[in-house]
């Protein structure tokens, strides 16, 4: 019972500093510090015995804690999980609270969330609407307990909540603004290692250049090994999901960074298939999954991903649901004439676990790099006339071999199919003394982000 | 011309018309000269009448039969609102075209006598009003030739130019022959026959291609273009080109730019032969000479003003001035752009050239791909690795470069025009700027009064050199050992770090192992291709001075769009580096006279780099007690102390040693011949210039503009307040700043002072100072990027409190140009000696397809950002190049010998007092008549700050 008077004393008090004007930060301390560490368990003690449930195989994360009384069923069943969102967002609104219900994280108030957001010095989005927290938290396979989410770039942490609250394991929240670094600190000291903040810019991980690494830049080894996550074979299951928003002023290079490392199986990827889940703009999602014959927009950037990854568009959401920081560029909406870019695209980035099984290895990938943004610089050129220029007169021969036309053209040329002529071309004798293969010293990834 | 078949001739006629003629001249000229030098033609304007019958005509009957012609001819001009006169002063003649129009003028106005007003409406900029007009006092200096010996180097000028290019012997030709080198040597010697005739018989197959294809196409059709030479030129310079195909690969738009420039440079010789010029070049230039030779008379006339003069007397014949147009950029592309393709196309080689384990196959030796930078994608054309291998193993003797890269044996023709000048026959432009830009152009076409300008190009181009010999051979004898670094002689390849191959597939390496290594091969890769173009841009310098050595040689200027003067042979001048200085002395001497020896010295104390506080006459003493070492330097360069070695420039230093020694051993010092250039440095002029802007005098104090005991150096000023900086930070605990203590130097801020002013950003000063500590051997290498940031900080902060006018200046003239440029216009202004300067910085770029170029977009926006951060800098270029060129004026008509890099000036031992009258008392009249000139246009948007309103600096 003294658990629930707890309850009700918090919740009181929330609603009553709901209008208060200062940051929450400190009135959860003045406010919870004398209810006593018992009323910080409970929560906790709650999930800590969904985990003992289901996890059965966990990644070693520790499963402590007794039985609870909770019925499990209520927990998995998805009806289920969606009462708890409705009454999460029910208390949001500042009503009532059923009380007899787990408790969950306050996401606290919607117009304190989108001043602080847009408080950002830097260039970014934010979510901070419950209701789109929540469409990204179902996406995310909340229950799945071997997984580990990195959240980049959390900010008021409204999705890094919704997250919890749906159950996740483990959170890995990645800020790199040290202005909500402390609040969400915070909440990771009132939990119990379900939340792990980091001092991280995801979208700065594996700088290139020399010099001295200061966070929030930083190596993805240290990251990892830090997190005590290992390497897992490319062929496991997914180790870790990442989910965020893609900085729009460098978003192609990003892509392309990512792109790069994946068929590397560098930075990230050494430790596995990791997913990315990530809001990108329409146009540039458009551009990710055109299609042979789109002369215009199906590049070296699209057959790269399509080839790498099974992608799943699992979401668009207006550009309007989204805070921007203040200092952000004016929203892209319209800017390009050939594509539409009212939205934001939720993608899912699942690299296949069978890439590196026909003959493509971490050594090779790069000529397979080089050899498709060769072939994509235009899409109009026969695909023949690359091939023989790479290695004379093997042409006809190759694309014979793949049941080609003679005069098919490279933007005519399906993502799958490029990587079998690779293959074929990485057997045969001829490549081997082509320049194509040199060529990999020259144009490092360094130059090629564009 | 509608005839079917088109032949050579009638193409050119085609280019010719279409380049050259403006419509309405093109019109008198139809009607004029055609008929008259029974030409078929048709006068655009009077289609009705052909001018076909007009000859028949003329052949049958008197001459004044198509005297009604003529009229109405005549007639048209004047409702055209053209006078007769206009057609004289305005039109380009070739051959004999002047006399014929004369000729059917006169059949109408028998008496018609052309009113010749070559340099009408002569205005000077009131700075040098009186440079020209009060000349009673000027002596003018004279060449130390007769006038037959210069008339005999105007013929060897004139036969390099007209083979358009020379081929010399390498500096490595003295290396022994190994059995592989002459194997290789004989291998590309048969390649090359053969790749000759390959090309030829493509470039037939094109052109025939070409000339049955139907023109309606939008897309320019070559075909004309393709006829302008032999068959066979086109193929030799397209072979020249692969062998200076460095083996990193050239951009697509740069090598078919390089191909378009040489077809369009020998087209131009073979017309100026074709149009008579160069008989009458040769006469003018041949009475030309009178004004430079020794054993005439004193004139009082400059050089420019002569040959107008000249040319005026000698208005018979094809004109000389503007007879050229250069192709438009698009045009030259795509020519190139073709011969590239016929390259990749049809070059081959037998894959088992070099490795007979491979299967014989025909590769190409060149291949077209892309390389990728940033957002962008280039087009690069490569060689094929067993081409490079075979050419570096080869080591040919020979270079075959294009006759505008050498200096030119005789004195430049004197710039007349913005069209005329410099070499004899080669095409050269009066202002280099970003390739495709033409706006400035058309500003210097309209200007009236560059004649300051121009002049003082010409006084630059008349100075004589000669080379250096004992150090050239010293030079030259390092560069075929193993170069040096430490010296800035590139050592050869075979110095390089070698790149092992490893397999990747090899199951030992980790992961970790393998990227480990290739970043070593990828950075063994990057200093091969770095080393490979130093060595290539040494070995070229060295060679052509070699191959002067016994010369006596012309550097003809010309300048940048801010007016900033180049000479423009491209790889050996004195505007190179410490090496290519040292190689070069006056070629005329002149005693030392009584304080010559003394400026040697402190010459020599300023190329160490130390002493830079020290008053003159403390540098003077230093050189004193360190005689022994000057000596010992001069006398055993290479096996004695070394003490030259330790110089800041080294060869110039070692060079001036020399100098030194032969002077103080001959019988009279006062007496001894020099022929050394000695330097007098400006200190700093951006900062100079910003300082009087501002009214800042403790600034100017530090930079040498406020009369001082001491010579201030504002370097190591900043230096030391870099210094106390530190000092103050380390205290407080700071980590770097206590790794900085005692490795702040002159030195680590000097580069980074300077070009502050012209503009640097702290990303770029950052990467300055990280060059410098890395060159610190006992700097720890992992605390250079945090030092190198915490420096650079403390530099723009050190300098923000010496000159605090100087960042208030720099924002506004920023902000201005910002205003300017948002307006939708380019940022132009005038310097004061009355140049028109405009930033070519735009939106538009043009892109050259492979096979083939696009319409190009002729909206021409201006790039904010480049015209607002290239503002500043270049104004502050362009105010120097002022100061550089009035003083070169002034020194002209002192009789001195002198020449300038930017802000050094270059004169004789003897001289140097006399020239450093001019440069302050010129700076003054810089500075000052600023504010009265009206420098920029559109200039209303901005209130000028406080700092500006009249102003006046006092100069020592």
């Amino acid at each position: 019972m003294s658990i629930q008077i707890c309850r009700v004393v918090e919740l009181v008090m929330r609603s009553a500093c709901c209008h208060s004007i200062r940051g929450r930060s400190c009135l959860h301390k003045a406010l919870l510090a004398p209810v006593c560490p018992s009323g910080l368990c409970v929560p906790v003690l709650h999930r800590r015995a969904y985990s003992l449930d289901s996890l059965s195989s966990g990644p070693g994360r520790p499963t402590l804690g007794s039985s609870s009384q909770q019925p499990r069923t209520e927990r998995t069943s998805p009806s289920a999980a969606l009462t708890h969102r409705n009454l999460s967002a029910v208390a949001l609104q500042g009503q009532r609270r059923s009380l007899g219900q787990y408790d969950f994280l306050d996401l606290g108030e919607v117009e304190d969330n989108v001043r602080r957001a847009k408080a950002c010095k830097k260039s970014r989005h934010f979510i901070v609407d419950p209701r789109l927290a929540k469409v990204v938290t179902q996406h995310l396979d909340p229950e799945d307990v071997k997984t580990v989410i990195f959240e980049c770039n959390p900010g008021p942490g409204v999705l890094t909540r919704t997250l919890l609250n749906a159950g996740t394991q483990r959170v890995v929240a990645l800020e790199g603004d040290l202005s909500f670094l402390h609040d969400l600190q915070e909440l990771e000291g009132r939990l119990d290692g379900q939340l792990e903040v980091v001092h991280c810019d995801y979208f700065n991980l594996d700088p290139i250049g020399n010099g001295h690494l200061k966070a929030p830049a930083m190596f993805t080894d240290k990251l990892f090994t830090d997190l005590g996550i290992s390497e897992s074979s490319w062929t496991d299951d997914i180790p870790v999901k990442v989910v965020g928003i893609l900085p729009q002023i460098k978003e192609r290079s990003m892509l392309l960074k990512m792109v790069y490392a994946l068929f590397e199986r560098l930075s990230v990827y050494r430790y596995g298939r990791v997913e990315l889940n990530l809001f990108i703009s329409e146009k540039e999602y458009l551009k990710l999954m055109s299609r042979p014959g789109d002369m215009l927009n199906y590049r070296a950037f699209s057959v790269l991903w399509q080839m790498a990854c099974e992608i799943e568009l699992l979401h668009k959401e207006p550009w309007e649901s989204f805070v921007k920081s203040k200092q952000s560029a004016p929203s892209p909406k319209g800017r390009s004439p050939h594509l539409p870019n009212d939205h934001l695209c939720l993608v899912r980035l699942r690299p296949r676990a069978d890439l590196f099984s026909g003959g493509l290895t971490t050594s090779n990938a790069l000529t397979l790099v080089i050899m498709i943004k060769q072939c994509l610089a235009k899409r109009k050129v026969k695909l023949i006339d690359m091939l023989n220029l790479w290695s004379p007169d093997t042409g006809s021969k190759l694309l014979s071999e793949m049941g080609m036309q003679e005069d098919i053209l490279t933007g005519h040329v399906y993502p799958e199919e490029y990587l079998q002529l690779f293959q074929l071309m990485d057997k045969s004798k001829e490549f081997t003394q082509s320049w194509l293969y040199e060529e990999i010293l020259e144009n490092t990834l360094r130059e090629g982000w564009g | 011309s509608s005839s079917s078949r088109r032949t050579g001739t009638e193409a050119q006629d085609m280019c010719e018309a279409a380049l050259y003629l403006r419509a309405d001249i093109q019109h008198c000229l139809f009607c004029l000269v055609l008929p008259s030098a029974g030409i078929t033609a048709q006068c655009i304007k009077c289609p009705n009448v052909k001018t076909q019958d007009m000859t028949q005509r003329c052949m049958k009957t008197r001459y004044a039969d198509v005297c009604p012609f003529i009229s109405r001819c005549l007639d048209h001009m004047k409702q055209d609102g053209l006078s007769v006169d206009h057609l004289f002063s305005q039109c380009v003649f070739r051959q004999d075209e002047r006399d014929m129009v004369l000729k059917a003028i006169r059949a109408i106005q028998p008496d018609y006598q052309p009113c010749l007003n070559l340099t009408s409406g002569e205005r000077y900029s009131s700075l040098v009003q009186d440079f020209y007009t009060q000349r009673a006092d000027h002596s003018y200096p004279k060449l130390d030739f007769t006038q037959d010996e210069l008339r005999e180097r105007f013929k060897r000028q004139l036969s390099v130019e007209q083979a358009c290019t020379v081929t010399i012997d390498s500096v490595e030709a003295a290396k022994p022959v190994t059995k592989n080198m002459a194997k290789m040597r004989k291998l590309l010697t048969e390649k090359r026959i053969q790749w000759q005739k390959i090309l030829l018989q493509a470039l037939c197959e094109h052109k025939m291609t070409l000339a049955n294809t139907n023109t309606k196409d939008y897309r320019v059709n070559l075909y004309p273009y393709l006829c302008l030479l032999e068959d066979r030129e086109y193929v030799d310079i397209m072979i020249q080109s692969v062998a200076h195909m460095p083996p990193s690969g050239e951009s697509l738009k740069i090598l078919a730019g390089n191909l378009g420039n040489r077809v369009f440079t020998r087209y131009s010789v073979r017309q100026k032969y074709q149009n008579q010029m160069v008989e009458k070049l040769d006469k003018i230039y041949s009475i030309y000479t009178d004004l430079l030779a020794k054993e005439t008379k004193e004139y009082d006339v400059l050089p420019r003003e002569q040959w107008c003069n000249l040319e005026m007397e000698h208005s018979s014949g094809p004109r000389l001035q503007g007879g050229e147009t250069s192709w438009p950029y698009i045009v030259t592309l795509e020519l190139g752009t073709c011969m590239v393709d016929m390259m990749v196309k049809n070059l081959k080689i037998n894959s088992d050239a070099l490795n007979s384990a491979h299967d014989r196959k025909l590769i190409p030796i060149l291949y077209h791909m892309y390389t990728f930078r940033s957002t962008r994608q280039i087009g690069f054309i490569k060689p094929h690795p067993i081409l490079t291998q075979m050419q570096q193993e080869a080591m040919e003797t020979e270079l075959i470069f294009d006759s505008y890269v050498m200096p030119m044996l005789c004195p430049p023709v004197p710039w007349t025009s913005v069209k005329f000048g410099a070499y004899l026959l080669t095409p050269t432009k009066l202002m280099r700027t970003l390739v495709g830009a033409i706006q400035h152009e058309v500003l210097l076409e309209k200007c009236q009064s560059l004649h300051a300008v121009l002049d003082s190009l010409n006084q630059l181009g008349n100075c004589a050199w000669r080379i250096n010999k004992p150090l050239l051979d010293i030079i030259i004898s390092i560069f075929n050992d193993r170069g040096n670094d430490k010296l800035d002689i590139p050592p050869p390849l075979s110095e390089a770090p070698k790149i092992d191959h490893f397999n990747p597939q090899d199951p030992t390496y980790t992961a970790s192992d393998k990227a480990q290594m290739k970043r070593e091969m990828i950075s063994a890769k990057k200093k091969c291709s770095e080393m490979h173009s130093l060595r290539m841009d040494a070995l070229y310098k060295l060679s052509i001075a070699n191959h002067m050595r016994d010369e006596i040689f012309w550097f003809p200027h010309n300048m940048d769009f801010r007016g900033r003067t180049y000479p423009c042979p491209p790889y050996f001048n004195h505007l190179g580096s410490d090496m290519t200085r040292a190689i070069l002395i006056f070629a005329e001497g002149k005693p030392l006279g009584p304080k010559g020896l003394d400026w040697l010295k402190i010459h020599l104390v300023n190329l160490t780099g130390l002493k830079k506080r020290s008053s003159l006459q403390e540098r003077l003493e230093y050189a004193n007690t360190i005689m022994e070492d000057i000596l010992d330097s001069a006398d055993n360069p290479l096996n004695g102390k070394k003490w030259w070695m330790n110089a800041d420039e080294p060869w110039q230093a070692l060079a001036c040693c020399m100098e030194i020694a032969n002077a103080v051993r001959s019988p009279e010092s006062t007496q001894f011949i020099s022929k050394f250039p000695v330097h007098q440095d400006g200190s700093c002029n951006g900062l100079q210039h910003y300082a009087a802007l501002g009214r800042d005098v403790i600034g100017a104090t530090s930079v040498n503009l406020m009369p001082c005991d001491l010579p201030q150096d504002v370097y190591s000023g900043v230096a030391q307040q870099v210094e106390e900086f530190r000092a103050r930070d380390a205290e407080t605990g700071l980590k770097i700043a206590q790794v900085l203590e005692g490795f702040i130097s002159r030195k680590v801020v000097k580069q980074t002072v300077m070009t502050v002013v012209y503009g640097v950003t702290r990303y770029g000063g950052r990467l300055q100072i990280e060059k410098r500590l890395k060159e610190i051997d006992e700097f720890p290498k992992d605390s250079v990027w945090d030092a190198s940031h915490y420096l650079v900080r403390l530099v723009f902060s050190s300098l923000k409190e010496m000159f605090t006018g100087t960042r208030e200046i720099q924002d506004w003239l920023t902000e201005s140009a910002r205003l300017i440029s948002k307006s939708g216009y380019s940022v132009e202004w005038v310097t004061p000696l009355g140049l028109p300067i405009i930033q070519p910085y735009h939106r538009t770029r043009i892109q050259v397809r492979w096979r083939g170029i696009g319409c190009q977009s002729m909206m021409m926006r201006p790039d904010t950002v480049k015209q607002k951060n290239a503002f500043p800098p270049n104004f502050i270029h362009s105010l120097d190049s002022t100061h550089m060129m009035l003083t070169a004026l002034h020194c002209y008509s002192a009789g001195l010998t002198f020449v300038s890099v930017h802000d050094c000036f270059w004169t004789h031992a003897l001289t140097v007092d006399s020239m450093n009258k001019v440069p302050n008392h010129s700076k003054i009249t810089v500075q000052h008549l600023f504010f009265y000139s009206h420098f920029l246009h559109r200039y209303s948007c901005l209130p000028p700050p406080q700092l500006f309103p009249s102003y006046l600096i006092k100069c020592h």
